[in-house]
Order: structure tokens, then sequence, then C-alpha cells
């Protein structure tokens, strides 16, 4: 009893902390979200509204296609980032020349902030002046202009979040294939099984929680991207790249819109918990199944 | 392929990265450390007696990162605190960043700024809702802390609009252009363009007058610039397509040039802005507009679709454009810095090509030919050391500083200042900026004095870039724009 409360005396500040600046915030956008409550209005006083900027949200065109454009994005810029970095621990794990140099090469990107991110792609991509336009087009006929093609932003940021965060990838899961025991890999190679068997009977189930992991971890940061998106695309061209993150700004920061912007803000989350709650359902429900025999 | 990344890329970079801009101040802080001889004007005595309750005080503020805004920062601000003893802090960032900070600020009264930055186009709204000091009133409250030499009366017409409806000033304007017609005098004046230029359109090659003659100049360079393997255009173009800078070039600049004010909206009609409703901004002006504005597109560097005003200005700095619609504060650093330009004494001004009757209509006051840009410092209502920062303000309006700070950052928001000998000795190499302003500024004006400003922009916008994407016609991007902005202004409580 005296050890609980002693630890919950310990606890007590972090808890305090975590009220005040999560739970805290938390409620007043909750409560801001079924208020009319925008500072170019008439009125600029917040007035309850019940659910009408939940019935504005279901008819919000630029809100449901920036989830969608944000879903896509998460989708193929993590996917992409799992396999790529599975490849690339696979590899580390190895022992050739340069190994050290590689590893610490291959991690600088982590090191640059986001915005920073956005802004150095951005010079490399500009039309008409980056390098990177100018020399697809003259080597392999490729147009290349963010400022009028929304698939060739989309693909840029896919790409540039692929540059910015596939290291971090690469490091969980080079830890979690460090930490795995050899014993089961020796023993199958000893029966005759060929890598592939090796990789999904052995190597994939005993990796899926360090797995697992960082795919929430990337999931978490793909669907709240910004800085990236605002430094290299400015959600264009139009609106092909304006992410709900991005369209969140612009409803609260442009428009001062805060009680739309509330009711957004908590539509993102459910966005978040939805995407979640599948993927761990998905994950675990696989392991049911291998626990039964499937 | 003929375009390829040159030295100019460097320069380029510069606007392209991103808004926040360096001091252009062709004095560096170091040499104005102590006031120069031009502000001996300045009764020292008075300033340290009046500032002696406050002095060992720091004021902070937050401004766009113009010239203008770091020149006080670095230069003025240094002056002040030698004459006073208080300390300005004044942090200059984004436009976007420097309008969310103080939103906040004074919306919360957390008195964390004692001045903000308050662009023209902005005034009204944070008048409307309050958010200011009423500067009149406090100047007048305050007789101890009225400045010898400070008088609204020195500001030119700009002051207006930071006016309420009674007359009374809630800011200080600190700076003021006109976003003007830039061409290159090298590219006009070689004759043998001229030549071919004449034999090509049957009349001589001058700064356009008509929006025919532009577009002609356009396509004519344009092909000359493919021709010679040049890094040429025949014009830019603000068009970037995920940024409200588009908006505002369409509608400030290009719009009023065809006869289309006010963004189209009719404050007398409801606000109506269909055509249907008393408004114009689907009108045949505004269609016009916009068919030869996206038509320059065709004559326009390929930067053109993420360009924002910095972006225009770099491009024409860069040498890769013969004419442009650029801003006023950026207008002498092309003409006169040659460490940010390459086209330095090679650039004219000139008043933008107008439709029929559109000068006519300017003069009258029924109409204007473009935008008046600029912004003033003022005091939130919930600042704290409001009297200190009543000196600072009063101290950036002093004519004796004027001068300096016009000729190293383009502005002027006094009319005393056209005549000054600073302005005057380096009006020629700025292409005769200071010269057209003094003579034609009271033909442009600023944004409408609408408080739902930055609602509109933000609902407008997207029409604005399908236009420019070719998702959609002029005609129906505006259609579309318009039938937007008054359901936006109806949700507002605006429209009845």
């Amino acid at each position: 009893m005296r050890k609980r409360s002693t630890g919950w005396l310990l606890l007590a500040p972090s808890l305090v902390l975590m009220v005040l600046a999560g739970l805290v915030p938390f409620v007043y956008v909750a409560w801001t979200a079924f208020h009319r409550w925008n500072l170019n209005a008439v009125t600029r006083d917040a007035v309850f509204n019940g659910l009408d900027n939940v019935r504005r949200l279901v008819h919000d065109e630029r809100v449901l296609d920036a989830t969608r454009t944000t879903v896509l994005f998460a989708v193929y810029a993590v996917g992409s980032q799992l396999v790529i970095g599975y490849g690339l621990a696979r590899l580390l794990m190895r022992r050739f020349p340069g190994r050290q140099l590689f590893r610490t090469v291959h991690t600088i990107p982590l090191l640059v902030a986001p915005i920073a991110v956005g802004a150095t792609w951005r010079i490399l991509l500009v039309p008409g002046l980056g390098p990177l336009p100018h020399y697809l087009e003259q080597w392999f006929g490729w147009h290349v202009d963010l400022g009028t093609s929304g698939t060739v932003a989309f693909w840029s940021l896919v790409l540039v979040d692929l540059w910015h965060w596939t290291p971090f990838v690469t490091l969980s899961l080079l830890a979690g294939l460090s930490a795995l025991p050899v014993e089961p890999f020796e023993a199958a190679r000893v029966d005759g099984a060929p890598a592939w068997r090796i990789l999904w009977h052995i190597t994939l189930p005993m990796l899926k929680p360090v797995l697992i992991a960082t795919a929430f971890i990337r999931l978490m940061d793909a669907l709240r991207l910004v800085d990236e998106a605002a430094m290299l695309t400015k959600g264009g061209p139009g609106d092909s790249t304006r992410f709900l993150g991005l369209q969140l700004v612009r409803i609260v920061f442009e428009n001062n819109d805060y009680g739309y912007g509330g009711t957004v803000s908590l539509f993102a989350l459910y966005v978040t918990l939805v995407i979640s709650w599948a993927l761990y359902t998905v994950t675990t429900g696989i392991k049911r199944q291998r626990a039964h025999g499937g | 392929m003929r375009r390829r990344p040159s030295a100019a890329l460097a320069l380029a970079i510069a606007g392209v990265v991103g808004s926040t801009a360096t001091a252009s101040a062709r004095m560096s802080a170091d040499t104005m450390s102590a006031p120069p001889d031009e502000m001996s004007g300045i009764d020292a005595e008075w300033w340290a007696a009046a500032a002696e309750p406050y002095a060992g005080t720091t004021i902070t503020g937050v401004s766009e990162s113009t010239p203008p805004s770091v020149y006080a920062a670095e230069t003025l601000a240094a002056q002040f605190e030698e004459l006073t003893g208080i300390a300005v802090e004044l942090e200059a960032t984004s436009w976007d960043e420097m309008r969310n900070k103080a939103l906040n600020d004074m919306e919360n009264n957390t008195g964390v700024y004692d001045f903000i930055y308050v662009e023209q186009d902005i005034a009204y709204a944070d008048i409307a809702a309050e958010r200011l000091t009423n500067l009149s009133e406090m100047y007048a409250d305050n007789t101890d802390l009225q400045a010898p030499g400070f008088s609204w009366d020195e500001f030119n017409t700009f002051l207006d609009n930071f006016a309420d409806a009674d007359g009374n000033y809630f800011g200080v304007p600190m700076e003021a252009f006109i976003k003007i017609y830039l061409y290159r005098t090298d590219l006009f004046g070689d004759a043998d363009l001229q030549a071919a230029f004449e034999e090509q359109y049957g009349y001589p090659l001058a700064p356009a007058t008509t929006h025919d003659q532009y577009r002609d100049i356009a396509e004519f360079f344009t092909a000359h610039g493919t021709d010679n393997d040049l890094e040429l255009w025949g014009t830019t173009v603000q068009a970037t397509t995920s940024h409200a800078a588009s908006f505002y070039e369409f509608f400030e600049s290009v719009a009023p040039t065809f006869g289309l004010y006010d963004w189209g909206i009719n404050a007398e009609e409801n606000f109506a802005a269909t055509v249907d409703n008393g408004g114009a901004m689907n009108g045949p002006e505004a269609v016009a507009a916009l068919e030869y504005w996206v038509s320059l597109l065709d004559f326009a560097p390929p930067e053109s679709t993420s360009s924002t005003w910095d972006e225009v200005a770099s491009t024409f700095a860069a040498g890769r454009a013969a004419q442009g619609l650029v801003y006023g504060e950026n207008a002498t650093w092309i003409a006169a810095d040659g460490s940010r330009s390459s086209v330095v004494g090679n650039v004219g001004v000139a008043v933008p090509p107008l439709a029929d009757g559109v000068l006519e209509a300017a003069e009258s006051g029924e109409g204007y030919v473009g935008y008046y840009d600029g912004g003033a410092f003022a005091i939130p209502a919930g600042a704290d050391d409001k009297e200190a920062t009543l000196l600072w303000l009063q101290f950036l309006g002093l004519p004796d500083v004027q001068p300096e700070w016009a000729a190293a950052t383009g502005r002027v928001t006094e009319n005393a200042t056209y005549d000054a000998p600073a302005i005057t000795a380096i009006d020629e190499e700025v292409g005769g900026y200071f010269t057209l302003m003094q003579e034609q500024a009271q033909l442009f004006r600023g944004a409408p004095p609408f408080a739902f400003h930055s609602q509109v922009v933000s609902t407008v916008s997207p029409f604005i870039w399908s236009a420019i994407l070719g998702d959609s016609t002029p005609q129906e991007a505006l259609d579309a724009a318009a039938e937007a902005t008054e359901e936006e202004l109806t949700n507002l409580g605006y429209r009845t």
C-alpha cells in the first residue's frame, strides 16, 4: 500500500504535466468543435451550434479530399519505408567494407528538421531552377513540374518522406533483427528450408512486435504531416497535396475559423484511431490465427 | 534543352527558399550606429527627458521580414535606444508567422508584443475588432509624450488606411509602395531588338500602355530567349498554385487595370459578388482580366506557377524576365543592389498597362490602376508598455528619419521625403521609382476595406489556381468563385 502511494506520488508531476499539456487542450478543442467561432465573422464570439460543424464537415469536399490524400500518402510512404527499411536492415546485418560509414551516412537525414527537409527539396525541385527537374528532362525527357502536376507533387512528397524516415525504420528493424535468437534460423537451414520460407515463417513472426511498433510510429507521423508539405508544395498545385494537417492550418490560421477547426481536429483524431485500430486488429488477428494452427 | 541552371540560380534561390528577406540596406547597421547628419533636426534633449520614466525598458514587436522592417530592427532601433534608453526588439519573420503571432497576442491580450505590423489590407479587420490602441486619442491624452517634429499631417494619404470612420488613427505607417511595372531598359533600348519588334508588330518597342502591347512584348522576348538560347522570358507572373499570392496579383494588380475594383464585391448591394446579384466578380471585366493574365503564362519562366512575390522579384533580379509587375519594396534593390540583383542599372518603371477608361476613372477617384501596398506599426490594445512604444512609433514617423530609410528600402510614407537629397540622388539609379510614386501614387489603392479579407482570399484562391492549372476556364473559375464568396459571406453574417 505504501509502495503504491509512493509510486503515485513520484508519478504525480508527470501526470500533472500530461493533464495540463494534453488533456486540457484536448477538452478545449472538443468544446470549440461544437461552437461557431470565427474571428472574421460579424459575430466574433463563440456561439454553441450543436452539430452544425459536423454537418458542414460531412459535406466539405476539401476536408474529405484532404483525408483521402493523407491516407493514401500514409499507405504508400509507410509501406515503402517498411519494405526498404527491412531490406537495408538485412544488408546491415552482414559484414561488408564501409558498413559503418554507410550506416552513419544513411542515418544523417534523421538529424534534419522536417521543415529544413522541405526547404532543401524545394530548392532541388523548383521548376525552371532546380537541378532535378532540369537533369531529369535533359537525360530522360521527363517533365517534372511541382507547380502544375499534382501527381509529381504527391510522389515527390512520398519520396522525400522515404528519404527522411527510412533510416528510422532501418535502425528499428536492425535492432529487432539483432535481438533475434540464431537457433531457429540454424535449425531451419539444417532442415533445408528455402530463404523465403525462413523469412515468412520465422523472421517476420519473430520480428512482428518491432514491425508493428515501427509501423504505428511511422503511421502517426505520416497522418499528421505538415512541415515538409508546407515547405515543398504548400498543399498544391491546387489542393492536390493539401493533407489534412495543412487543411487544418488553412482553416484555423488563415481563416481564423476556430470552431470548425476544432471539429476537423477531432475528425483527424478519429481517422487516426480508426486506422490504428484496423492495423492492430489485422495484426493481432493473424497472430490468433497462427496460435490456433491456421 | 535550352534552359540550364546558371549563376542566376544562386540569386533566384534566395527568394525561392522562403519569404524571409535579408536586409538590403545600402548602409549597414555598423555605419548607422549613430544618427546621421540628416537627423540633426531631432531634439535629443527632449527625447531623453520624455523617455526618462521608461529608460531601461525593452519593447517588443513583430513584423514581416521586409527590407523596411529589417532596417527598422537593425538600424533605427539602435538610434532610438541611443536617444531614449529604451531598447527595441523587433522580430522580423514570414508574413504568415507574423500574422499568427500578432493575432494570437491580440485575441488573447497576452501583452507579448508592444507593437505589431498591421498590413494595409488587414487593418480594417483589426480596427473593427477593436484589437488596436487608438493612437490619435493616446497622442492627444499624453501631451508630455508628443514628440517635436512628429505630425499626422506629414504623412501621405496612405495614413488613411489606418483610420476608423471617425478619423482616428490606429497605426503609424512604416512602409508604403506601389506594385509597379518594371521593365528591362537594356532590352527595350537595344537598337536591334527595337528594329525587330517594330518589324514584327508594326509599332515601336516601348513600355506597354495597353494589355495587347504587354502581351506582344512578352511574346517577343520569350521568342528572343528561345532563339538565342537565353534564360529570358517575356514576363513574370505571380501564379503560384498553392498560395494566396496568385489571388493577390490577379485581384489587386491585374483586375483593376481592366476596370474591376474591390475584387468585384459590391458592399452597397449586400456584398454581392455574382453579376446576377449586383456584384462583378464573374463579370466581363473579370473574365477578360483572368483570360489575359493566364495567357501570360505562355511567356513566363517555368517557376511562375510556384512563384509568390519573393520569387517574382528574384526572377526579375536574376534577369529571367523582360518585364513584370513587382512590388515596390523590391523594385529599389532590384534596380540598385549589385549584391542581390544582376540587372542593376537596367531597370525602368512605369504605370501598368490599362484598358480604355481605367486611367480616367482612377484620375477621377472612381477607380484605381493597381495596388498601393504597405503597413503600419500599431499598438495592440492589450500591450504592456504603451507609452514607451508611442515614443518609438513617433520616432519612426519623424521627417528626419525618413530619407535614409526610404533610400535604403524604397518605402515612402511622408510627402516631404520625395524632396530629400538622399532620395533625389538615387531616384535615377532606381529607374525613377520615387518620381513615379510621387506623381502617380494617388492612382493606386490598397485592398478594399473588408473585415472578411482573409476569409474571401482563402475561399477564392482555389478557383484562381484552377484557372491557372487549366482545370477550369476563367469564366467557370470566376462563376464558382463568386458563388462561393457569396455563400461564405452569408455564413459569416455579412450577407443577409
